[in-house]
């Protein structure tokens, strides 16, 4: 469609044309007119004053056309010297005007849209209709400054996988999509984050109904890069795979100050791939997650023996081996445990895994070797109750039990056992809630429990600026973490919102603060969340959480932006 | 005698010739809308009406009620005054301002385009009419009984751009998280539950992903609209354990293996002298 103004209104999903509009659809039809309107979410459009369609098998004059593409139904105010009419064509058949027929009752009605500034400005734009706008020698003004650009992708599709990428989280991300189809769309992103900076990332996807291929890198313009792919394919209503592969290349050599560049020869390389496949069984799922670390991918620095570490370039021979864990897990879907009216439910599930040089050599956390492989299995449950209504309040409860054998003399138990209760308090526009939380983790080596157990850094742990803290034998493996939680929901307006929550813990082992031996959760903080609506389609999202100076730590800052429908 | 009668039906002519107006008025018909097009002797409205225009149909301006220099065009405002008798046009008043849509029909006008539609549209019956009105629309999401106090509940929308943290719920209990948006009626939407991140969507009970949930705003007063989350994509067991199957050795043991411990040999690959730093540049995810 182009005219001598194409104007879009991102907060209606409005595109309006102005003066000589001409649109050509996908069967070469032509319409020509004065005005041109397309509501993009309701899928449907309008030419109107003097309008001529000219096609392999019409030519028509006529007041206005409206093209409700959902119905695929084209009604036409054609020109007359009798009586005025209504015809209704049928998809792309020209030939029989069905005059008479019943019409939408807002058939031609033009948007009002008196006081709205648009937020591009065009000559010509490509519709795909229900999935993409591409507009072409264009201006931008997102805040009221026009910006040109030669290409613009706007995205309006009901499928969200033309969004869904591995970028990590960032401060704030802005796409702009510069190329783009029914099924592709090519994007550079503006990002910044506390790491890396402010940066540019890309990203291309390819997007079918149910199934996506994403690639993406992230940063394109630091030397430490991400390298990312996507794959996800429906295979039928029940099965589904997904794949995911991610090189981390740093691309800058410790002994030099320049970036080698998106293709020069990193000076470090590792990779993860993850594959995972889900069947949908009768009232459960089946899953197999595979997981492959490779911590080293350059090979190896001499000297042949790599038990040996070379300082420059730095190699630490654990980067060798290539962890991998697999497991095959089995879910039940809720359950009710008597009958539909009691509000007791609960969800099995079971698996079978294996952890693969996960010890010492991977590049896990941990620093000393382990055994070459740990097999496991195990079976846990949630039973729960769905919320009870007692007069104004809600109440529920949920107990979470798993046990995992390993093949080494080791099991792990857990379990989770959670009461909550909230209450409205509508006068006030406040949602409140309290629960209560304990979780048990109980490492158990039988026998070898104080072998496995052993106080690392003896009794006390005295760490520097942060004082000294005893104790430390009592702790053999068991451990139980207690957490009351308050929270409230303040909603005077639509326009405000302010969400605090605070937690209290009471931890087994008791957490120790700061480096290099602190360990364990803050026992108090609070986080409060504030969200105040600036513009109809802006919303101001900040959030802070304090923690009472746990490990040094007291405000931690954090914000967001988002626009809202 | 003789001029008296003549004053007397001079009178008569006088009253007669004020209330013509009247009277004419009285049997005109008057619409009011938008206007599409004038082509051919015809006047479009957005309503799809159509009304025939008299030759001599005069132009004014819709507030003065003058002569006025615009010219029927698509997207003016226009108010077409009808002759009953003729069922035409005789004068249009336009205007560049939104007037609100109005009619007045004598029974017997048929040049309307409007009363041609004889023909039942099957697609189109059962619609009600939506007016745009401004509805508080609730968001209750139930999540699964697992997911963590803290975790915080967004709606993705495909009009945010599938921002994955585009509307963000509050907790209200211990399964449940809410929020309230006032939309227009007639608003249509596709969302997906996340928690915060395209690696930690809403799926279904048999733990596969599901489509995204079609949302549309009903003509009422106020609506609330409950989803359930079966279970995140990140975690389809809803085990909310520290340590995840495979995810060994455990938060408070990450060196179970201790040297020396005696419960496994020392790695061939442990050089003398202790490990080197940590290894450069981002983590793997865990």
């Amino acid at each position: 469609m182009r005219g001598r103004q194409v104007d879009f209104f991102y907060d209606r999903y409005e595109m309006t044309a102005d003066g000589d509009v001409r649109v050509q659809l996908s069967d070469g039809t032509v319409i020509r007119g004065d005005t041109f309107a397309m509501d993009l979410k309701l899928n449907r459009y309008i030419v109107a004053g003097n309008v001529h369609v000219d096609g392999k098998t019409v030519h028509l004059t006529g007041a206005a056309l409206a093209g409700y593409l959902d119905l695929d139904k084209t009604y036409f105010l054609p020109e007359t010297t009798g009586a005025p009419q209504r015809w209704t064509f049928f998809g792309s058949d020209w030939t029989d005007e069905h005059p008479g027929r019943a019409q939408p009752g807002d058939t031609f009605y033009l948007p009002d849209l008196t006081g709205l500034r648009p937020y591009i400005r065009a000559q010509r734009v490509l519709i795909v209709p229900r999935d993409v706008a591409t507009f072409t020698n264009l201006s931008i003004a997102p805040l009221g400054l026009s910006v040109p650009l030669p290409r613009y992708v706007f995205v309006f599709s009901a499928n969200s996988h033309y969004f869904e990428n591995a970028f990590a989280g960032g401060r704030f991300d802005v796409g702009i999509p510069l190329l783009g189809g029914e099924h592709s769309l090519s994007a550079l992103h503006v990002r910044n984050d506390p790491i890396d900076g402010t940066y540019l990332a890309f990203d291309q996807h390819f997007v079918w109904d149910k199934d996506y291929v994403v690639f993406a890198i992230d940063p394109l313009t630091q030397p430490q890069k991400q390298i990312n792919l996507i794959g996800y394919k429906r295979w039928s209503p029940k099965f589904e795979s997904r794949i995911f592969a991610q090189e981390t290349i740093d691309a800058q050599e410790p002994s030099v100050t320049h970036d080698l560049g998106l293709f020069g020869e990193p000076a470090n390389a590792a990779a993860f791939g993850e594959l995972d496949l889900n069947a949908g069984l009768r009232h459960s799922g089946l899953s197999f997650v595979r997981d492959n670390y490779y911590g080293y991918l350059l090979g190896y620095y001499h000297p042949p023996d790599d038990a040996a570490f070379d300082p420059d370039p730095p190699y630490d021979p654990r980067w060798r081996e290539h962890p991998t864990t697999t497991t095959l897990s089995w879910t039940e879907a809720e359950t009710r445990a008597f009958g539909r009216y009691a509000p007791l439910l609960f969800r099995l599930r079971s698996g079978v895994g294996d952890a693969h040089d996960v010890y010492g050599e991977g590049g896990f956390p941990n620093e000393q070797p382990g055994p070459e492989d740990a097999f496991y299995h195990y079976l846990g449950g949630t039973f729960y109750t769905s919320p009870i209504k007692v007069g104004r309040y809600s109440f529920s409860t949920s107990y979470d039990r798993q046990l995992e054998w390993f093949n080494t003399p080791h099991l792990l138990d857990e379990g989770d056992l959670r009461f909550a209760l909230g209450r409205p308090f509508d006068k006030q526009h406040i949602n409140a809630f309290l629960s209560y939380d304990v979780q048990t983790l109980d490492d158990k080596w039988g026998a070898l429990q104080d072998e496995a157990y052993p106080a690392p850094f003896g009794n006390t742990i005295c760490n520097p600026g942060y004082g000294c803290y005893s104790g430390q034998d009592a702790f053999v493996g068991l451990a139980t973490m207690r957490t009351w939680s308050i929270s409230g929901v303040w909603s005077p307006s639509s326009a405000f919102t302010l969400n605090v929550i605070a937690q209290r813990r009471y931890d087994f082992p008791a957490p120790v603060p700061g480096p290099p031996y602190g360990y364990g959760r803050s026992p108090e903080d609070v986080t409060a969340d504030v969200r105040i609506r600036l513009a109809p389609n802006i919303l101001l999202d900040l959030s802070r959480t304090y923690s009472f100076g746990f490990g040094g730590n007291r405000w931690n800052p954090g914000g967001t932006f988002a626009l809202l429908p | 005698m003789t001029t008296r009668r003549i004053f007397t039906l001079l009178a008569i002519l006088a009253l007669c010739a004020l209330a013509l107006p009247t009277l004419a008025q009285g049997g005109l018909v008057r619409f009011t809308g938008q206007l599409l097009d004038v082509r051919d002797g015809y006047v479009y409205f957005s309503t799809g009406d159509a009304f025939k225009l008299a030759p001599d149909v005069k132009l004014l301006d819709y507030v003065t009620g003058k002569p006025t220099t615009l010219q029927p065009h698509v997207k003016l405002y226009a108010r077409a005054v009808l002759d009953p008798a003729t069922k035409q046009v005789t004068e249009l008043d336009l205007t560049p301002k939104k007037v609100p849509f109005q009619t007045v029909f004598a029974p017997d006008v048929t040049a309307a385009a409007a009363n041609t539609a004889t023909v039942v549209a099957p697609e189109l019956i059962g619609g009600k009419r939506i007016t745009g009105k401004q509805v508080p629309v609730e968001f209750l999401v139930t999540v699964p009984p697992t997911t963590a106090i803290t975790d915080v509940v967004y709606l993705a929308t495909d009009v945010s751009n599938w921002n994955p943290q585009a509307v963000r719920l509050d907790r209200v209990d211990g399964e449940r998280y809410r929020t309230v948006l006032h939309l227009a009626s007639g608003t249509k939407f596709t969302f997906r539950v996340t928690r915060g991140s395209w690696n930690s969507v809403a799926v279904g009970p048999d733990g596969l992903e599901e489509d995204p949930i079609t949302f549309f705003v009903p003509e009422t007063d106020a609506y609330s609209r409950k989803v359930t989350v079966a279970a995140w994509s990140d975690d389809r067991t809803g085990a909310p354990q520290e340590a995840q199957p495979g995810a060994v050795p455990t938060p408070f043991n990450p060196n179970p293996f201790n040297n020396g411990s005696g419960l496994f040999p020392r790695s061939r690959a442990t050089p003398p002298g202790g490990l080197p730093p940590t290894r450069p540049g981002p983590q793997n995810p865990p």
